[in-house]
């Protein structure tokens, strides 16, 4: 990792100059390693240690008796062996991967439609829609968890009633959480919402970067709004758009509070999981960390494969410029 | 442009692992301090002998200060399995029955001498059965309880129920009575979908159980014949008399708050449940034990209940505080607020006590503890309720699930 980034801050280095091997030119050649040398280590020092932990985790058969006698036993690649033989990891998996895909595009597209409403709306409007994303960032998880169990609850949930006053049908105690779908519907939703102030922001942001002229070129030139949007502003937030994606990606992947606290350690069942819920489920609550550290590690090389296409798609593209 | 993109992919998978990784080890054991870890249910019940059990061991033992620290039964075997990675366990520990056998199994507890303790010669079967392993005792008893119904006297006179069920069938009757012009999403008797120790008071009622020990292996029984009957008995009382959620548990919410709203006519939980009621039917509550489908017979009761243990680091001392805590004065306590005392020659005539006579208990396996956590009983309740699945069906897809559980596969 710290590498990967040594070669990175080299290759930003001015590299038009002539070299040439004088002391003074080392010792200022060095500069940028001696400046990654603390930053290097502190990684090392906190990632390095308790990945190297995992690893030995992942090895071993490691349950209540190890745990309580401090010694595992080496199983080598039995744990990884057992969870990828798993038909309930599978399931798991493709549920997790719909489940991330959906959310992630919700997220981004409702995140991006927000910050261009900010563009084109009144100042106060802006004002306020801006202190509401806010306050949206500022709520804890576990309370908007709480907050939405109360909106969905059965007897008395406020969505149930306001849906049956609207005469959408009748929604007198209808059950939010009798069916797979409709639980992780509503994980998403709560996901969704959570992220959006984010993205949101981000994109408004970025949207400021939009050079005015170029919008009033294209329209002069008879661009529709959506040409507009596609062929001028959409090159310029292309960036941030794949940072955003490749960040929404890791966090909904790997999605925990929401799902365990909304749809209730008592209804959690293998029918249900998210990749998050599956690992602590079978690491913590079952208590067998190995297989629960074999699966963290293979959730790990997912989300680090994922992130290695975007950020090599951001390479070329900072090449580009 | 190049390394900030770097900077944040590292960020990214920085986060990604940091999320991963858990954080253990909190308080370090002090000298002459017992850490002890009790239930909520002490603090909000007993409080007083709780105090009164840490200063008599104060004074057996000077120098010596307790540190009471209340814990939650949904995530405090999380809290005690980081503790036993550190060593940094509690000296005395309360466990729930159904909890014990896995640790037990796995040497987490010190072996205790039984005789030293207040009528150990006596301790209810329910709970001594959980507390000892391999013919070795790991835990003490500490109290126990059982299912009753409360009920609405007022609403009860009102619909013309001169006497209380005697059978099942009796019950179902008093129930479509109650629903006879009642609001809307009332409750004649509730029971949430999920509630698994109702449901499974019915499967022992018709002679099934939920595994049975064949040639040294756990063998599933909910798909027996009599099971099936006792779920089917279970489904039709819940789709006549219960408005509740059919893939809702026992506490979201928690029957007493639907009885307070005066959305239940019966609810069915541990005998405390009159505590919160509500000041409105206050006058209007009280309890009688469920009938089972044979007149004349109570309803087999989920013995519920609670054992304390000393963690195999934990200080040896621990079993001295037990032995303060489960003493015949402090049992005698503990029942008179409404809790069955850990020994039969301690049992009163209370009606809790009463609905005790007959009742029913989770498989004594190692790996029970991971049905329970499994929701394999909840979800198949649902399944049921729902008509997702038929009886038949769900049954038998849960028995297979348990079997294999249990059998550690």
């Amino acid at each position: 990792m710290s590498q990967a980034e040594g070669t990175a801050v080299a290759a930003g280095a001015p590299g038009l100059r002539r070299r040439r091997f004088s002391r003074g030119r080392f010792l200022r050649g060095s500069v940028p390693y001696g400046l990654i040398v603390p930053v290097a280590a502190a990684i090392g020092a906190i990632l390095g240690y308790p990945l190297y932990s995992l690893v030995r985790l992942s090895l071993q058969h490691y349950g209540l008796f190890e745990l309580i006698s401090h010694r595992g036993q080496w199983v080598g690649l039995d744990n990884f062996r057992s969870v990828l033989g798993d038909a309930v990891f599978w399931h798991t998996l493709l549920r997790t991967v719909v489940f991330t895909a959906v959310n992630v595009s919700a997220t981004i597209v409702l995140g991006t439609l927000v910050a261009l409403l900010l563009v084109r709306v009144s100042a106060w409007a802006r004002l306020l829609l801006t202190g509401g994303l806010v306050l949206v960032w500022a709520t804890p998880v576990v309370v908007a968890v709480q907050i939405w169990y109360w909106m969905t609850n059965f007897q008395n949930g406020v969505v149930n009633y306001v849906l049956t006053k609207l005469r959408v049908g009748d929604f007198f105690q209808h059950d939010w959480y009798a069916t797979t779908f409709s639980q992780l519907g509503l994980v998403t939703t709560l996901v969704v919402w959570g992220a959006l102030p984010f993205v949101a922001i981000s994109v408004y942001a970025s949207l400021a970067q939009v050079p005015r002229e170029l919008v009033e070129a294209a329209e002069i030139d008879g661009a529709r709004p959506w040409r507009v949007f596609l062929d001028v502003i959409f090159p310029i937030l292309r960036p941030i758009l794949l940072i955003l994606t490749s960040l929404s990606i890791i966090w909904d992947f790997g999605v925990f509070t929401q799902p365990f606290l909304l749809i209730g350690q008592s209804h959690i069942h293998p029918g249900n999981y998210l990749m998050g819920v599956y690992l602590f489920e079978e690491g913590y609550v079952k208590t067998d960390f190995g297989r629960g550290a074999a699966i963290s590690l293979l959730m790990l090389l997912m989300v680090s494969a994922m992130s290695v296409v975007y950020v090599r798609k951001m390479v070329r593209m900072g090449d580009v410029e | 442009m190049r390394s900030r993109v770097f900077v944040a992919a590292i960020a990214a998978v920085a986060l990604g692992v940091v999320a991963a990784t858990a954080s253990a080890g909190e308080q370090r054991a002090q000298a002459n301090k017992l850490t002890v870890w009790l239930q909520i249910d002490a603090q909000s019940g007993w409080p007083d002998l709780v105090a009164s059990v840490n200063q008599q061991f104060q004074k057996d033992h000077p120098g010596w200060t307790v540190d009471v620290q209340y814990q939650n039964w949904t995530d405090h075997l999380q809290k005690f399995d980081a503790t036993l990675a550190g060593s940094n366990t509690p000296d005395v520990i309360e466990m729930g029955n159904t909890e014990m056998t896995k640790y037990m199994a796995a040497g987490a507890f010190q072996q205790l001498d039984k005789s030293t303790f207040d009528n150990s010669a006596n301790w209810l079967k329910g709970l001594a059965a959980s507390a000892s392993f391999g013919g070795k005792t790991y835990g003490v008893p500490y109290y126990a309880g059982s299912r009753l119904a409360t009920y609405r006297t007022d609403l009860f006179k009102k619909a013309g129920i001169k006497k209380l069920p005697t059978s099942l069938a009796e019950l179902t009757a008093d129930g479509q009575k109650l629903m006879k012009g009642a609001k809307k999403g009332f409750s004649p008797i509730y029971i949430a979908g999920e509630d698994w120790y109702v449901a499974m008071a019915f499967v022992y009622d018709y002679g099934g159980s939920i595994a049975r020990t064949h040639a040294g292996k756990w063998i599933g029984n909910l798909d027996s014949a009599a099971s099936i009957k006792g779920l089917t008995a279970f489904k039709n009382l819940f789709l006549t008399t219960s408005r509740a959620s059919k893939t809702t548990d026992e506490t979201h919410p928690n029957p007493y708050d639907v009885y307070a709203q005066g959305n239940a006519g019966v609810i069915i939980g541990p005998s405390w449940f009159t505590c919160c009621t509500g000041a409105k039917y206050k006058a209007d509550t009280a309890q009688f034990v469920l009938p089972s489908h044979t007149k004349g017979q109570p309803l087999p009761g989920f013995l519920g209940g609670s054992d304390l243990a000393v963690p195999v680091t934990g200080n040896k001392l621990g079993a001295d505080w037990i032995k303060d805590f489960t003493s015949t004065s402090s049992e005698k306590t503990l029942q008179a607020k409404g809790n069955i005392p850990n020994a039969t020659n301690l049992l009163g005539t209370s009606i809790n006590e009463r609905a005790a006579a007959r009742s029913w208990f989770v498989p004594t396996a190692k790996h029970w503890v991971d049905v329970e956590n499994g929701n394999i009983l909840r979800n198949m309740l649902s399944q049921i309720l729902t008509g997702k699945l038929s009886v038949k069906q769900a049954a038998a897809s849960a028995s297979d699930n348990i079997t294999s559980v249990l059998n550690g596969a």
